[in-house]
């Protein structure tokens, strides 16, 4: 039965969450000094606050000690977050996401004993998966097979007990905050697997990145002799489990919620200011040229949504695919790929609204429109997801060993 | 048709490139990355470029100038663009206004001023326009009278007593002199009641607010400007009382130096942040591998060069043929159509190319970065819907 209404719980959610991103975000990540993209430094304090009002175990089970969200609701939330401040979505989402993954799906119960009470009780304690590393991009490999030795560089060799883990992961997301990495490694005669590595194990070392061209938090993760017990192995098909090579595009589009968040923080501010500014005797909002652009924000923002919450919806319901209800394309691809190219017209649109205001560095829109473009960039990039599409529409079946995965999504 | 350049253009646009490769390019970016708003400027290029000529480049010969025509001028800015599109604004930016001395300043005005202009390595103009609360409004005046810009400027025997202030205006930081449009008469609209002032820095009363950190063109300064009780001659008054409008441009346009060269200046930099977008990319693809190949080996990438290029050849074609007819004095709304233009070429071209750089990643290095930020300046200078509305109603009042 096709149904759009959310549930009382889901619209609770996102009112709470609002309202925290009003009182709580907003007020901090709106100063002048936190708007320059080149030098800005993360809101610790509101991420701290975020977390103890359950959004950094969000997508946990319920029995575990999370609130056990939905893909949907995650992607309600982020976007929520994202309104408020780019930064708090990116490391929270990324938490949540793999805190799901991990605890309730890829560890064994020894393996939780071991980290999730940490986990659990450390407000600051964050998680990162250090995936794929250089030339793993699809670009040359389309349609091709690509060599496993060309995607994971990394090394994890049994030595008695333990594994000795090398390598360096450029670019992982929540790095520089992680209390947890989980390492996608060679493992000599096992292929790809994915070791669980404190960030305190010795060996480990994170190298913060220092300009915004991403979101929350990265940083280049560098494994020197890094000693782990053999018991940090992930079982089962983690790999493909935390590539998101198993769900084929059809993952959980919170990477585009964030976006779509974005997108709409530009477009209230422009939507008030259209209200406040008169030129030509009236509030421009009243002008067709700045009407029409409103318009057109609005419209990206609606069907970006509904794309998103589309993928969200069948990630949640792999049912309705199975009975031909939704379609089997890679709905999270085409959600990202619509998404990142509609926020960057809709910021830009926005902050033309707002005259040369729209370019000072002290005012949030040059802000908007930069986090766009990082979406576009960042992870798979949309000119790579459009092949990974175009590959699904050929029928061309790629080897779910994780090869060819995004690193961050 | 003839394509080719004479060779006294062919010779500025060499030393443009000269000058841009060997002086402007090493600092861009080390300028660019200064983060206060007043600390990207810097004396010393402007000090050497001006030893070249590029400060005084559109000034007429018998004022001690280079005279040179408009498809030189073109040529020179793209030069310059194509190492820091900022940096050939602030050039540019004076050429702008000594178009206005030499079409619309007395002799007894240009003896005053565009001689130091000439003299005076550190002498940079600006005009004053936008005001807090009128930006569109100057450009599309509406009919009520109170719509537009607010200075005013009241008559005591023989001189004008300003009072008001102007935001976001080019040079203010740095400048000498300035154009400074006020409001002579508020009984009727902005067109019959501005009158154009030329302001001295040292002007009593008259001083510069906060300078504007903006995200893109960074070295080029936009700053306040204050007026209290500031006391200017009458003898510094441009044309007719009540005549500012009229002078540089309305809605007829064109009929100044000044207006004229403003949108054909805009395009003409805009090519050359598309020039150095377009080298960058190609050579970033066929000597950047992945997986083995270079990048240039992927179709995709290779279309991305295409239309790179496909657009800037348009455009360099579109802002050639303005210049040329600039210079052949066939008026028409072509400058401002090409203007509106380069606000689309220069987006989409510097957006490509950071596709072609995100095949390998996502990391944007600070020169492709500095390239997008600076192409959305065009935005709200030269792409805007005013500005489009503004060259669609030339092109009425023309049809």
């Amino acid at each position: 039965m096709y149904n759009l209404h959310l549930s009382a719980e889901q619209l609770e959610i996102r009112d709470t969450v609002r309202d925290f991103v009003t009182r709580e975000i907003k007020p901090a990540a709106l100063k002048a000094d936190r708007l320059d993209v080149q030098d800005r430094s993360l809101l610790t304090a509101q991420i701290d606050a975020a977390s103890q009002l359950g959004l950094r175990t969000l997508a946990l089970s319920e029995a575990l000690g999370g609130a056990g969200a939905d893909a949907l609701t995650s992607c309600i939330v982020t976007e929520e977050l994202a309104a408020g401040d780019a930064d708090i979505a990116g490391v929270l989402s990324e938490t949540s996401r793999l805190a799901h993954l991990l605890f309730d799906r890829a560890m064994t119960d020894a393996q939780r004993d071991m980290f999730l009470p940490k986990f659990l009780t450390g407000d600051r304690f964050h998680l990162a998966f250090a995936g794929a590393e250089s030339d793993t991009r699809l670009g040359v490999n389309y349609h091709r097979p690509v060599a496993p030795e060309a995607v994971v560089k990394t090394t994890a060799v049994k030595s008695g007990g333990d594994y000795i883990v090398n390598g360096v992961k450029p670019g992982v997301a929540n790095a520089p905050v992680a209390g947890l990495f989980a390492v996608l490694a060679d493992t000599p005669g096992r292929g790809a697997g994915v070791l669980l590595v404190p960030a305190d194990a010795p060996g480990v070392s994170v190298r913060a990145h220092e300009k915004a061209w991403h979101q929350g938090a990265c940083g280049d993760v560098t494994f020197k002799d890094c000693k782990v017990p053999a018991g940090n192995l992930l079982g089962g098909d983690a790999a493909a489990l935390l590539t998101g090579a198993d769900a084929a595009g059809r993952g959980i589009p919170i990477f585009q919620a964030m976006n779509l968040g974005i997108g709409r923080a530009a477009y209230e501010a422009a939507l008030d200011y259209a209200h406040l500014r008169v030129q030509g005797g009236r509030p421009i909002v009243e002008h067709q040229a700045i009407a029409t652009k409103l318009a057109e924000i609005a419209i990206k923002l609606e069907v970006a949504r509904a794309a998103i919450w589309q993928a969200a919806w069948a990630s949640d319901h792999p049912e309705a695919v199975a009975d031909r209800s939704l379609s089997d394309l890679p709905l999270q691809t085409m959600a990202q790929v619509f998404t990142a190219e509609m926020m960057l017209k809709a910021t830009k649109d926005a902050a033309e609204v707002f005259g040369a205001m729209g370019v000072m560095r002290d005012m949030p829109l040059q802000k908007y429109v930069h986090d766009a473009r990082v979406c576009l960039h960042s992870g798979d990039g949309n000119s790579d997801a459009k092949l990974r599409i175009a590959e699904v529409l050929a029928g061309y079946r790629r080897a779910t060993n994780g090869a060819m995965a995004p690193a961050a999504e | 048709m003839d394509f080719n350049l004479s060779s006294e253009q062919r010779s500025w646009q060499m030393a443009a490139r000269k000058f841009a490769e060997e002086e402007i390019r090493p600092i861009s970016l080390q300028r660019d990355a200064i983060p206060t708003a007043d600390g990207p400027f810097d004396w010393d290029i402007i000090k050497k470029g001006s030893k070249l000529g590029f400060r005084t480049l559109a000034v007429p010969k018998e004022w001690g100038g280079h005279g040179t025509d408009f498809v030189t001028q073109a040529l020179v800015m793209t030069e310059l663009a194509k190492a820091d599109s900022a940096i050939s604004k602030a050039f540019s930016q004076n050429w702008k206004w000594s178009h206005l001395i030499s079409a619309t300043c007395t002799e007894e005005q240009k003896e005053r001023f565009l001689k130091p202009f000439v003299a005076d390595d550190t002498f940079v103009l600006g005009k004053g326009i936008t005001e807090p609360s009128a930006g569109s409004d100057n450009r599309l005046p509406p009919d009520d009278i109170k719509a537009g810009l607010k200075l005013k400027a009241e008559r005591k025997g023989d001189e004008w007593i300003l009072n008001g202030e102007k935001a976001f205006i080019a040079n203010a930081p740095i400048g000498k002199l300035f154009f400074i449009d006020a409001r002579t008469d508020h009984t009727v609209p902005l067109k019959q009641g501005t009158t154009l002032f030329l302001v001295p820095r040292d002007t009593p009363g008259f001083r510069i607010g906060k300078v504007f950190n903006k995200s893109g063109w960074r070295f080029y300064q936009n700053g306040e400007m204050i007026f209290e009780n500031a006391r200017v001659p009458h003898a510094n008054v441009v044309g007719d009382v009540g005549g500012a409008v009229r002078k540089t441009g309305g809605r007829g346009g064109d009929t100044t130096g000044g207006d004229i060269f403003g949108d054909l200046e805009l395009c003409a930099n805009a090519l050359g942040i598309c020039d150095d977008a377009c080298e960058t990319a190609m050579r970033y693809a066929k000597t950047t591998k992945q997986g083995g190949q270079v990048l240039f080996a992927q179709q995709n990438v290779q279309l991305q060069i295409n239309k790179m290029f496909m657009l800037t050849e348009a455009l360099r074609s579109f802002v050639m043929r303005v210049a040329w007819e600039h210079d052949m004095k066939i008026h028409s709304c072509n400058a401002g159509l090409a203007m509106n233009y380069s606000t689309d070429v220069v987006q989409e071209v510097t957006e490509l190319y950071m596709e072609v750089r995100g095949a390998q990643g996502c990391v944007m290095d600070h020169h492709t970065d500095k390239l997008v930020r600076d192409s959305i300046i065009w935005s709200h200078l030269a792409g805007d819907s005013v500005q489009r509305m503004k060259v669609a109603r030339r092109l009425a009042a023309a049809a």
